[in-house]
């Protein structure tokens, strides 16, 4: 189903809207005039029909709810294209973070590596791990044995810190 | 001419870009550019920024502080989406007296100090722009001509324009005017403002890898020796991932793919080893022994 058909069933909701416009912090989402050029650059269009003047278009609506609770808005690829383009300064990008956020609040359906990652830098400080890697010969190689510096991970008081961002909305 | 800088790696680089880390780590001493490592090793909160906003802001502006600590103006930041998130967190905490007061007082119970006058630079524009294009020309030692390359500047260093950004947003030149200054030609392409996909590696990696797999095959068309890039997410795609990227597109694709500072070390005559060019997993061998012919 489209999103546009799953918005014929929605009911449009101005508190979630509310909520989204003041995540964005001025940025002029209102300003949209559904010229498409975000949506003609989108790199995610292709292959993925993420369509940023759609997203846009449904949030001046109201249907943040229906976006939120959608997998759509986990096709962007942040090339930033259309913050780029947009005449309007309604920059979709930063429409999108504002959603996928709402998501997680919501704990909608948000990929699992998003979550990984924030579990791994509060653990390490960093959001991978140290891989081993190899030559194109095949020989294993990791940080010391190619002599690069061991750099410590951050010092304990991070890490309550960090868990304390992570309350703020 | 002589600097000194502060430099944040980021995640990708230190965990497994290696080859970036080591070219980096030898070349930009060697055009005159000290480099000095922070006290911790940190994410920059680039995916953070998809699961909470303020978060992803007091990472990066962590990574400031400690920056501040070195006592040094200026901060390498060699990863484009480090660059970006980075930006991004600079003006949200310039412009939002309520996240700047928040996240000031945050940094202040680890004994941190948030400093606003840092100045974020890329390998690109402090070697363009403070280095300069003569000096990195007259380092060069072995001049590579008879190379043809294609560039790949990525996303985030160019875009959007309103942050203050390392290049022109379509029409971006340094990269190419760097690469010219080793003696080597850099080609214009039409999809040379493609992005390399990688962030999709999160939630769609069949689809990341065939944006990263369509943009090789393009560049392999061109008849080139190798794509130049100078981020850790687009090494990844491009070159660790290149094979796998291939099988998506249904192309066998062969193109060597090497970072920015690893060309410089190869003009400036530095030993392979030190660049890191075994670790490069896409064909590179071809390309080198060009150059050493
Ligand atoms: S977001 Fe901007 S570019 Fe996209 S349709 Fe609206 S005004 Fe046009
Ligand atoms: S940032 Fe996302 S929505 Fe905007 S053009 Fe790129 S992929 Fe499309």
């Amino acid at each position: 189903m489209g999103l546009t058909d799953l918005m014929s069933m929605a009911k449009p909701n101005l508190e979630s809207r509310e909520k989204i416009l003041r995540k964005l912090r001025g940025r002029e989402l209102i300003n949209c005039f559904q010229c498409i050029k975000c949506t003609s650059g989108c790199t995610a269009l292709k292959l993925l029909e993420l369509k940023p003047h759609e997203i846009e278009k449904l949030v001046n609506f109201g249907f943040v709810d229906e976006l939120a609770a959608s997998d759509i808005i986990w096709t962007c690829v942040t090339c930033l294209k259309c913050v780029q383009r947009c005449p309007q300064k309604a920059s979709p990008y930063h429409v999108i973070v504002a959603l996928r956020n709402l998501a997680v609040e919501r704990e909608a359906n948000v990929p699992e590596a998003f979550m990984k990652a924030v579990s791994q830098i509060l653990e390490t400080g960093l959001a991978e791990a140290y891989q081993k890697v190899t030559t194109r010969k095949m020989e294993a190689c990791d940080r010391e044995s190619l002599k690069l510096p061991k750099i410590p991970a951050p010092k304990e008081g991070f890490q309550a810190v960090f868990l304390k961002a992570l309350e703020e909305r | 001419m002589r600097v000194k800088v502060a430099v944040f790696w980021g995640c990708c680089i230190l965990a497994s870009q290696y080859a970036y880390e080591m070219s980096v780590r030898e070349v930009l001493p060697k055009l005159g550019v000290e480099l000095v490592d922070l006290r911790e090793a940190l994410c920059c909160g680039d995916p953070v920024r998809s699961v909470n906003d303020f978060a992803a802001n007091y990472l990066s502006a962590r990574v400031l502080a400690l920056a501040n600590l070195t006592g040094l103006p200026d901060l390498l930041v060699p990863c484009n989406r480090c660059h970006f998130t980075i930006s991004e967190a600079k003006r949200a905490v310039e412009r939002d007296k309520k996240v700047r007061e928040k996240i000031v007082g945050m940094l202040k119970e680890e004994g941190l100090e948030y400093n606003p006058n840092i100045k974020v630079w890329h390998v690109i524009d402090l070697l363009h722009d403070c280095v300069g294009l003569k000096s990195v020309g007259k380092a060069v030692v072995k001049p590579l001509n008879g190379l043809k390359l294609a560039s790949h500047v990525g996303c985030q260093i160019i875009r959007y324009s309103d942050l203050g950004r390392v290049d022109d947003a379509e029409n971006p030149r340094k990269m190419d005017e760097l690469i010219r200054a080793t003696g080597a030609e850099s080609v214009d392409y039409n999809e040379k403002l493609d992005c390399c996909g990688s962030h999709l590696m999160l939630s769609h990696p069949d689809t990341a890898l065939s944006l990263a797999g369509g943009k090789v095959k393009a560049v392999q068309g061109l008849c080139v020796d190798g794509l130049v890039v100078s981020c850790p997410d687009c090494g990844l795609m491009f070159d660790s991932k290149q094979k796998e990227a291939g099988t998506t597109v249904g192309a066998k694709l062969n193109l060597p793919v090497l970072y920015l500072t690893q060309l410089l070390g190869l003009a400036l005559n530095i030993e392979q080893e030190k660049l890191g060019l075994q670790l490069n997993q896409s064909p590179v061998d071809q390309l080198l022994s060009k150059v050493s012919a």
